[in-house]
């Protein structure tokens, strides 16, 4: 059953490469960057050699603890990145989870990133040799329950998170999941804020590496370290810990394949809407008045509200500005000017979320395609249901930083610098969406997977569309920075520019990609569905 | 066009489409051809579909059928030829010819975080029909449909032949001209079933025009007066019903015309016995 699996997850990437050439130039760029990391990678592992196995020990253990914690949160934020077998693809089949977990597992192990990583860690943890064949053999066999960890992790994390997504209280499940994520991060930025980032490295890092090494963040990497020192009682049970850790999350994961083989995707539990929010929206400011574009900004208003790769995405825009101000502002010890820019980060977040918006549609997008020649009303119905919400968010984002920073006299410039960055990544979204579509979670479907083989496609339009933002959004800023650096009168410039250049490229993304969405309305089904 | 008005229910009388054929084709395909990768999907299709007609389009299973249709209603844009609603070039005046058609697809996603109801709101205001008109003709579908209990449950929890009820209730809210529908039977039941022939028939007496596809041959011989079948992506016969098969039944041409299966092997060991 492994070798079927396996064959299967190996015949689709096959047939894939075949079909679509990009795709193997992807994957051989891939190979490539990792090709390229190997003398970093040589020169770390004879750095690491050369220490002292206390401190490999705890370089070892931050570097895992650190990979682990990519591994479970990264798909979470990226969408797309997670294109594993679907074990929901083998319902029809009638086969037990149990049958092909280990071929699932095998088949989870052998991607690009997971085959680097092995690579990595085996090369790393070949610095032990010189400790001796047993000490090597603790830190292989340790390293291997890490990396079995991880990719664990990352399938358990997706998994649990999508299905918190798509139950009925999947409203209340992303609030809590924010607030929780905010307050995991609060107490350490607390500490960094108060305490500084060399007292932190000096007291409380050695502090966390020494509990973390007892942790299954940090045990299996923390084992060899126990071994040279002669505790072989301490790497035995820091071995044993890890492989518990790993089968817990095997068992999770395993619950959670029998889960999706039996259970039909995702539904509304039989939830009754008396009122007709199409006919009769909801009155909120900025709504469109056109028939056609009310009843697309009334459709994915309820997007907004219910559908579950919509709330993920709502949920992944505070990640990047909270990460920012709580943990970048005070390990670099920066000036409380650089707070503001948590809303500029917040606005291009969300803007640059929307550079796939189309494609979220699946092939539900053939209503709007027969209904007319309708894109430029399609477009502006899509896009004033993300200003809604988002403009607000961003304005309230500004004022809590100026409450931080208490410098009110730069709200004109910060506010207008904020607008405009919203604008022109939403401008510029709103055209990749169109031009550049690349297939999205199906409604229904985990809103962390990408569809077999999107991933490439996704990494072209998300670098397309961040260069285009990123070429654009230092025009807008720029007099804001001036206002904080040369003299406050640039304020009222940077919020007239910003206004300005943000309702501007709004509106001139808007009407270019209404025309390209009709010009291209014939190829679009194809390229998404 | 009249609106706010439920389909006549009506039992359908005589056809009368010998004496409405225009010369004006409700639909006109001139070397539709489709290719995707290596597979040439849809070769060079000229069809003419009389205005008044009801038609049904009959082929194998990738035959090009579904292609043909994408092709037909501006889902998919063609690699040639063109495509002509009443005189109107689909693909060079979309704002003008796609007001004409009502369009069901087989087998895409519907908007299915909407009730039943806002989906056929949604198609009329998509459409640009005012509140009122949409409120009165979305109130007569869901009820001729058989969909009323069903109109405030999201469509995300319908059985697939509720969400083919209510995508074909989408296609007729803007009262087309020319409907074409991808397997409007599939999966629906007998009493809907029926519900629909009625709406279906109806509407081609009032001078509409329904082209269907379907794998159900005693279907199309019910309902349809012009039938094409499509096979390998090219038209292999098309014509008035009787025409096309002939004097025998149109199962047999159909097999005829696009050939049985070849290795007919006998399954020794599916044999209970």
């Amino acid at each position: 059953m492994v070798a079927t699996v396996v064959a299967i997850r190996l015949a689709t990437m096959r047939h894939l490469l075949r079909r679509d050439w990009w795709r193997a130039v992807v994957l051989a760029l891939g190979v490539l960057w990792a090709l390229a990391m190997l003398p970093s990678l040589l020169i770390a592992r004879s750095a690491l050699a050369g220490q002292d196995a206390d401190l490999r020990a705890d370089a070892m253990v931050a570097l895992v603890a650190i990979l682990t914690l990519g591994w479970v949160t990264v798909p979470l934020v990226i969408s797309g990145l997670d294109d594993s077998l679907d074990a929901a693809r083998f319902r029809s089949l009638g086969v037990s989870a149990r049958a092909i977990m280990p071929g699932l597992l095998v088949a989870g192990l052998l991607t690009l990133p997971a085959l680097f990583v092995a690579a990595a860690l085996a090369m790393l943890g070949s610095a032990w040799a010189g400790e001796g064949g047993a000490v090597l053999a603790v830190a292989l066999v340790g390293l291997g329950l890490v990396l079995a960890s991880m990719v664990l992790g990352a399938r358990v994390s997706a998994a649990w998170a999508a299905r918190l997504l798509s139950s009925r209280r999947a409203k209340l499940a992303t609030a809590a999941a924010m607030t929780a994520g905010l307050a995991a991060i609060a107490p350490l930025a607390w500490v960094l804020f108060s305490e500084g980032l060399t007292e932190v490295v000096v007291e409380d890092i050695a502090l966390v590496l020494e509990r973390l090494a007892d942790t299954p963040l940090g045990a299996g990497a923390a084992a060899p370290g126990a071994a040279a020192a002669g505790d072989w009682l301490g790497a035995a049970w820091r071995l044993a810990l890890q492989a518990g850790w790993m089968l817990a999350l095997l068992a999770v994961w395993q619950q959670n394949v029998a889960r999706s083989l039996v259970a039909p995707v995702g539904r509304g539990g039989g939830a009754r809407r008396h009122h007709d929010r199409v006919l009769d929206p909801v009155r909120s400011v900025g709504a469109p008045r056109d028939p056609a574009a009310a009843a697309v900004h009334a459709r994915l208003a309820r997007a907004w509200t219910s559908d579950p790769r919509y709330l993920a995405s709502l949920a992944g825009v505070l990640l990047l500005p909270v990460t920012f101000f709580a943990l970048v502002m005070p390990v670099f010890d920066l000036d409380r000017r650089w707070a503001y820019l948590v809303p500029l980060m917040l606005a291009a977040t969300i803007g640059w979320g929307r550079h796939n918006d189309v494609a979220f549609d699946s092939s539900a997008l053939w209503l709007d395609i027969v209904s007319g020649r309708l894109g430029g009303a399609v477009m502006r119905g899509r896009l004033a249901a993300v200003a809604g919400w988002a403009l607000p968010l961003v304005i309230v984002a500004c004022l809590g930083t100026l409450a931080w920073t208490g410098r009110w006299h730069d709200a004109p410039g910060l506010v207008g610098a904020a607008i405009g960055v919203l604008g022109v990544s939403l401008g510029v979204a709103a055209v990749s969406a169109v031009l550049l579509p690349y297939r999205a979670p199906a409604p229904g479907a985990s809103p962390f997977g990408a569809e077999v083989g999107a991933v490439g496609a996704g990494l072209a339009a998300q670098l397309v569309s961040s260069i285009a933002a990123m070429s654009l959004v230092p025009f807008v800023v720029l007099p804001f920075v001036l206002a904080l650096t040369v003299a406050t009168a640039w304020g009222w410039v940077a919020c007239l520019a910003g206004v300005v250049a943000g309702v501007g490229a709004y509106a001139g993304g808007l009407r270019l990609a209404g025309a390209l969405y009709d010009r291209r309305s014939g190829r679009l089904l194809a390229a998404i569905a | 066009m009249t609106p706010s008005q439920g389909p006549r229910s009506t039992p359908p009388s005589v056809r009368r489409y010998a004496d409405q054929v225009t010369t004006v084709p409700a639909l006109a395909l001139r070397g539709l051809t489709k290719r995707f990768g290596a597979t040439l999907a849809v070769d060079g299709i000229d069809l003419d579909i009389p205005a008044g007609s009801f038609y049904g389009v009959v082929g194998p299973n990738g035959a090009g059928k579904t292609t043909t249709l994408s092709m037909a209603t501006g889902l998919l844009e063609p690699d040639a030829g063109t495509v002509a609603v009443l005189g109107t070039d689909l693909w060079a005046a979309p704002e003008a010819a796609k007001p004409l058609l009502g369009v069901l697809p087989d087998g895409l996603h519907t908007f299915d975080r909407l009730t039943g109801a806002e989906l056929i709101s949604y198609a009329g205001r998509l459409r640009g029909l005012d509140r009122d008109t949409v409120r009165a003709r979305r109130d007569d579908l869901l009820a001729a449909l058989d969909l009323e209990q069903a109109g405030q449950v999201l469509v995300m929890d319908y059985s697939a032949g509720m969400t083919k009820k209510v995508g074909l209730a989408c296609a007729l809210v803007h009262a087309p001209r020319v409907l074409v529908l991808d397997e409007p039977f599939e999966a629906v039941d007998p009493v809907s079933a029926g519900a629909i022939r009625r709406i279906l028939a109806a509407f081609v007496d009032s001078g509409g025009t329904v082209v269907m596809s379907s794998h159900v041959m005693a279907l199309v011989e019910r309902l349809c007066d012009h039938v094409a079948v499509v096979g390998a992506g090219r038209v292999l016969a098309a014509g008035t019903l009787g025409d096309v098969r002939g004097g025998g039944d149109l199962e047999e041409r159909f097999v005829e015309l696009v050939g049985d299966v070849r290795d007919q092997r006998d399954l020794t060991w599916l044999r209970q016995s």
